[in-house]
């Protein structure tokens, strides 16, 4: 089969290319179980060598190739042509400055991960034998769905919110303080919850679900921002989430 | 005004499901109401604090213009009302998310299904009102005119809160309009997040019974008839009593004096009931406003700062002259220079 491409080109280095601009690209031979990312691939390697995008694993893990496809959040190596037709339209996610094509700028976005503490916290003495922290498999299910994240930017970058103000926190940075909220083990709840309060924390979420059907991962985003609302309003994580809250079949 | 229009723009084309519609709907609904609320208070507060122009801001809210900005209000009122509880709903038990679409749905059938009877009452008020043969219509240019004043109000408004914005931030130290600093937990915008959720389920019955009262049960048209009874004021025996439940005048200035000076049980509770209302939609609509207007302007602090100004303002004024008005008496005085306005109002 045919496919037609529609690509939002940019770069910013070229005083021709300075704005926006649509280019269309026509491959033939296309099965409906290529994958995005691969046809991407053969018209950078077939038609134009300047066009520019990021992919690393090509599997849905490393999380470097979100983009807007056909008008929605995605990752292009986890979408295959019967997914999207033969009419595919690619974007860079917005929000973010765009470096070169298909390539934004990730580091805003990193500083919103930075800013909620993303790493585990417990001062208190190593256990015994010196090895991990144990944690029981019933407490270990509030954290399992937001732990999946892989912060590709998909869901943050398909918020009104954070479109209209890049201060705003956005909901991959809430969801990756939703996985150290909600564990167990950690002990800078407090500390996390404060940041979190901030009127450019959650607060700026209004509930628009972009997020959530964008994630590739299948996260709850918006479940999970509004644990964390309700976590910052009572000043604590404990009771929050209930055990039959929570997703079995993932 | 950059983020605004791309996120106007970006949110045109990004394909979102239901739910960011419902959220654009809930804004766009939440500023018409705020946008009436505003006229409604200052116009009415005038029953009390100039009762000749109170008969003008009626016989205004009685032209066509007005009549085709009531049945959208009516039906902003009713989808803010009905998606709130969903948004209310699902805030507070989050798990619930997995429902928010089929909710977004149901939001906007119960929305249907209660407009058709209500726009059919409120219909039925227009055409009597259209049929009776001494029927008055202010024109389309006496009506524009009359809001002029609004839509000054409106941009010296603005401009006060820029002014004020301005000022605040020479005076402040440098560090306070530089970068923010780590932030820290705000509680203040906790409070503001369950009023707004609390407020809302309490306005729901509030405002229902009001606009059942004022514009499904009797319409802004009935205010100005001649003899007829006042909603829920029950009529009195004593004809010669000013008050005793008839609009003996036919002025609108008798008509709100007749509610609010009924008294069940010793309590006046018109006053009380519309205070209550006043409040909780004046706070809950002005903060409801500083979201908008602060998602759109972070980028640039003293605009930000101004729109937080203008809201405040707002507000203030909203309440001071609204709860000033239900403090006030209305007298015979009052629906005597409302009888000599209405013998002018259509004098050629």
């Amino acid at each position: 089969m045919e496919v037609t491409f529609r690509i939002r080109r940019q770069n910013p280095e070229d005083p021709a290319k300075k704005k926006p601009y649509w280019q269309e690209f026509t491959l033939q031979n296309v099965a409906e179980t290529d994958r995005v990312l691969e046809l991407m691939h053969r018209i950078k390697w077939e038609q134009d060598g300047t066009l520019a995008f990021r992919r690393s694993c090509s599997h849905g893990i490393c999380g470097s190739d979100a983009m807007r496809i056909n008008g929605r959040n995605a990752l292009a190596c986890k979408l295959l042509v019967r997914n999207v037709g033969s009419k595919i339209q690619l974007e860079p996610i917005l929000g973010l400055p765009v470096l070169k094509d298909l390539i934004v700028d990730m580091e805003p976005f990193f500083d919103h991960y930075r800013s909620i503490m993303p790493y585990f916290v417990n001062n208190s003495p190593v256990p015994a034998n010196g090895r991990e922290r144990i944690q029981m498999p019933e407490d270990q299910v509030f954290m399992n769905d937001t732990g999946n994240c892989i912060l590709c930017a998909c869901c943050t970058t398909s918020c009104p919110s954070f479109w209209a103000n890049g201060k705003y926190v956005g909901p991959a940075a809430i969801v990756q303080a939703h996985r150290f909220v909600f564990d167990t083990r950690d002990e800078a709840t407090a500390e996390r919850l404060d940041v979190l309060a901030d009127p450019d924390g959650v607060w700026r979420c209004r509930t628009i679900y972009n997020c959530t059907p964008a994630c590739p991962r299948g996260i709850e985003v918006t479940k999970a921002i509004g644990e964390v609302k309700l976590a910052v309003m009572r000043g604590t994580n404990k009771g929050v989430i209930k055990a039959s809250d929570i997703k079995v079949n993932h | 005004m950059t983020s605004l229009v791309l996120t106007l723009t970006e949110t045109l084309r990004y394909k979102g499901a239901l739910g960011q519609w419902s959220w654009v709907l809930h804004r766009i609904t939440g500023l018409g109401v705020v946008l009436f609320l505003v006229l409604h208070v200052i116009d009415t507060s005038w029953a009390y604090f100039y009762p000749e122009l109170y008969v003008k801001a009626i016989a205004v809210y009685q032209s066509p213009l007005f009549t085709i900005g009531e049945f959208a209000l009516v039906a902003c009122v009713v989808y803010h009302a009905y998606n709130g509880l969903r948004i209310a709903l699902i805030d507070f038990k989050p798990v619930w998310w997995r429902h928010q679409e089929k909710a977004a749905r149901y939001v906007l059938i119960a929305t249907a299904v209660t407009l058709v009877p209500v726009f059919v009452l409120m219909f039925s008020h227009v055409l009597k009102h259209y049929q009776s043969p001494d029927v008055q219509v202010l024109g389309l240019d006496a009506v524009v005119e009359s809001q002029i004043p609004f839509i000054a109000g409106f941009v010296i408004a603005g401009f006060a809160a820029l002014l004020l914005s301005a000022i605040t931030m020479a005076i402040l130290p440098k560090s306070a309009a530089g970068p923010k600093a780590k932030p820290t937990g705000s509680q203040i915008e906790r409070f503001w997040w369950s009023f707004m959720r609390l407020s809302g389920v309490l306005i729901i019955p509030l405002v229902f019974g009001h606009l059942a009262a004022m514009h499904v049960l009797q319409g802004v048209f009935d205010m100005t008839v001649a003899g007829m009874t006042v909603v829920g004021v029950p009529v009195s025996g004593d004809a010669t009593a000013l008050w005793n439940g008839i609009n003996a005048s036919g002025t609108a200035v008798e008509f709100v004096g007749e509610r609010w000076n009924h008294l069940l049980g010793g309590v006046a509770i018109w006053r009380v009931f519309d205070a209550a209302l006043l409040m909780l939609v004046t706070i809950h609509g002005f903060n409801g406003l500083r979201y908008v207007l602060t998602d759109y302007t972070s980028f640039n602090p003293m605009l930000k700062r101004a729109a937080i100004y203008l809201c405040i303002m707002g507000a203030v004024v909203l309440l001071v002259t609204g709860i000033g008005a239900l403090l006030g008496t209305i007298d015979q005085t009052a629906v005597d220079m409302a009888k000599e306005a209405t013998a002018k109002l259509f004098a050629p």
